[in-house]
């Protein structure tokens, strides 16, 4: 339980209010079109986009993540969080492809790069997958809050579910990605400060560094201060066949769309930006920050171990960085702290409130409902779907104590099988809508297999999470892969017409010579040197 | 910077090439430094410094292999997105 004085509940509103006002302000320009609801216009500097990407994945939840893992695993646990690194990659690569393809969404991509039923069907089922995972990220987000709240104040958990999200949502219903955005960034730079501000007073707190290290070698604990300390190849808590497995995940997955959860978070913020270079510097510039970011958490937690270094509760050591904060700041401060807290929590709670509503505006009402719906129109409906995704989110929330462990789950099993086919729909031309939809129903049985029920009958072991994921992966393609063969290549007209618009990377040589043929692009004499990808 | 073209046509632009291929290599390399030279520094070892040095010169380094050929591709794209985007509304209207 914390105390605040007059002060502390000054920054709290003071900060609360410039939020929302900053959201607001933005009511104009957000209600101009379904493209300015939904992607300010297409118009953002690179600045804008890229603070919104490091504002978005900065939750009430990572600090608590990567204090977990940092306690558990000491300063190798940073591994754990750079899986961002896929961003290393996209930038130059998907990044850039996706803009051009100027869709708004992820699921509509699919409608331009496949074709048919096929297409319709992945679009379909995406974006209901959008709707449904925004939801549930808005719910357990929200919750964090919650417990943050019965924590802090001993508030009833419902409280700093409703109370928190239900403000951020004033200004996302009246100006949608225009509030997003525009409040993403101030709280972007709240949320960084405070986050320097408090870690390094941890850190000072704890001694120093210089007493951190030492209180650590003095407990035999020495390993927690090498970021490399692996445990052999493929034996102990952190082998390096881990390590290499989420390298290999993180930068490799930079040439798809969809490898990794946040793609489509980010997917929005690349189709806002006003070039296809601002696309990419946002989304490489906010992941730096990220990184960056986890670096200044970990040493903090470092410096808590140091404090406490006998916790057994995960419970307990997830809150490090949070106690840090709110033990070692003083009077006045701790208010700073818990407004800070506040922006990261509704930087991310408004992000997910308008991108699930562009899925259910764009993707469902839109394009299988009212085809021909003004702008006006689909900027109300895309307020009807914030408000009902907001709802929505309090039901998943008071939810989530039961169904948390399903719902991890849940997430692994929609990621770990499809990482390679999200690849290969964006460099392999042949590849077509009915292998990446198979990809995805083969994903949903194998996971199920390979992680619960085969281990279950001692069929087989229950294996390290990096095993199962390269087991999924080459079960997945012995299904997803012959029916890429069976079925019929994507109609060519469609191929062509994406090809010369969105110029993907990759294996695209009988596309690319149907597009010359037909002189919608210019001949080999401009080519250089270098190959065919 | 020789070997590395910085005067792109938009048509080259469109290609991808090695300043691409070399910017897949150095960009993961950068958060890889600067994750791990940003703990070194806060625990005030002197090879964060170093580390995070590097990582600083790598990035003005990708930026002036990549930053010319983005300029160029961006500035080409720009001109045909209206008649792209145009398009994307007939597909979306069911009108294509």
């Amino acid at each position: 339980m914390v105390n605040f004085a007059w002060l502390d509940w000054f920054w709290l509103v003071a900060f609360i209010l410039l939020m929302v006002f900053c959201g607001v302000l933005f009511y104009q320009l957000g209600k101009r079109s379904l493209a300015d609801f939904f992607l300010a216009g297409r118009g953002l500097p690179w600045w804008l986009p890229a603070a919104s990407v490091y504002a978005t994945h900065s939750a009430t939840d990572t600090p608590m993540w990567v204090s977990g893992v940092i306690y558990k695993y000491g300063l190798r646990g940073i591994w754990y969080t750079f899986f961002s690194a896929w961003c290393a990659i996209s930038a130059f690569a998907s990044t850039r492809i996706f803009r051009r393809s100027l869709a708004y969404t992820q699921a509509e991509w699919q409608t331009l790069r496949f074709s048919g039923l096929g297409a319709e069907l992945l679009r379909g089922w995406i974006a209901g997958w959008q709707v449904f995972m925004n939801m549930f990220v808005l719910g357990w987000v929200g919750m964090a809050m919650g417990k943050l709240g019965h924590y802090l104040f001993n508030w009833p958990e419902w409280v700093g579910l409703v109370f928190f999200s239900s403000l951020c949502a004033i200004y996302v219903l009246a100006a949608g990605y225009w509030g997003v955005v525009m409040a993403d960034f101030q709280q972007g730079i709240i949320a960084f400060s405070v986050i320097v501000i408090v870690s390094i007073w941890g850190i000072v707190a704890a001694g120093g560094p210089q007493q951190i290290i030492a209180k650590i070698n003095s407990l035999g604990e020495s390993w927690r201060l090498n970021p490399l300390a692996f445990s052999g190849w493929t034996t102990g808590d952190f082998p390096l066949a881990w390590f290499l497995t989420m390298m290999i995940i993180a930068i490799i997955g930079g040439f798809g769309m969809g490898t990794s959860i946040d793609w489509y978070p980010e997917a929005q913020r690349i189709q806002s930006a006003r070039t296809v270079r601002d696309a990419s510097y946002s989304i490489w510039a906010g992941s730096a920050l990220i990184v960056i970011r986890n670096s200044l958490w970990a040493v903090a937690v470092l410096a808590f171990f140091s404090l406490y270094p006998h916790l057994q509760e995960t419970a307990q050591y997830e809150m490090a960085w949070y106690r840090l904060g709110f033990e070692f700041l003083p009077v006045g401060l701790v208010g700073f702290f818990f407004a800070a807290i506040v922006a990261i929590h509704i930087s991310t709670i408004s992000t997910h409130l308008n991108l699930g509503a562009s899925y259910a505006t764009r993707d469902l009402y839109q394009h299988y409902f009212r085809p021909q719906a003004s702008d006006k129109e689909l900027v109300w409906v895309g307020r009807g779907a914030t408000l009902i995704l907001l709802l929505g989110s309090f039901l998943y929330g008071l939810m989530m104590k039961e169904i948390t462990q399903w719902l991890i789950f849940a997430l692994w099993i929609m990621t770990a099988g499809i990482w390679l086919p999200s690849i290969l729909q964006v460099v392999w031309w042949r590849f077509n809508a009915w292998g990446y939809l198979t990809s995805w129903m083969a994903n949903l049985g194998l996971s199920w297999l390979v992680v619960w029920v085969l281990p279950e009958f001692h069929l087989l072991p229950v294996l390290p999470d990096y095993l199962q994921f390269w087991i999924m992966m080459i079960l997945g393609g012995m299904i997803y892969l012959p029916v890429t063969f069976l079925t019929k290549p994507e109609d060519m007209d469609r191929l062509v017409k994406y090809y010369v618009m969105s110029r993907p990377l990759g294996w695209w040589k009988p596309v690319r010579e149907e597009a010359i043929k037909r002189g919608l692009l210019p001949g080999e004499e401009i080519r250089p040197a270098g190959g065919e990808l | 910077m020789k070997g590395i073209k910085t005067r792109w046509s938009p048509e080259e632009a469109d290609l991808w090439t090695k300043e691409d291929y070399l910017t897949f290599v150095i960009s993961p390399l950068i958060y890889f430094l600067l994750a791990l030279g940003g703990i070194w520094c806060l625990l005030l070892r002197w090879y964060g410094w170093v580390v995070l040095g590097v990582s600083g010169l790598l990035i003005w380094l990708m930026i002036k292999i990549i930053d010319p050929k983005l300029k160029a591709l961006s500035h080409d794209y720009e001109k045909k997105q209206k008649q792209f985007l145009e398009e994307l509304e007939k597909i979306e209207r069911w009108e294509n």
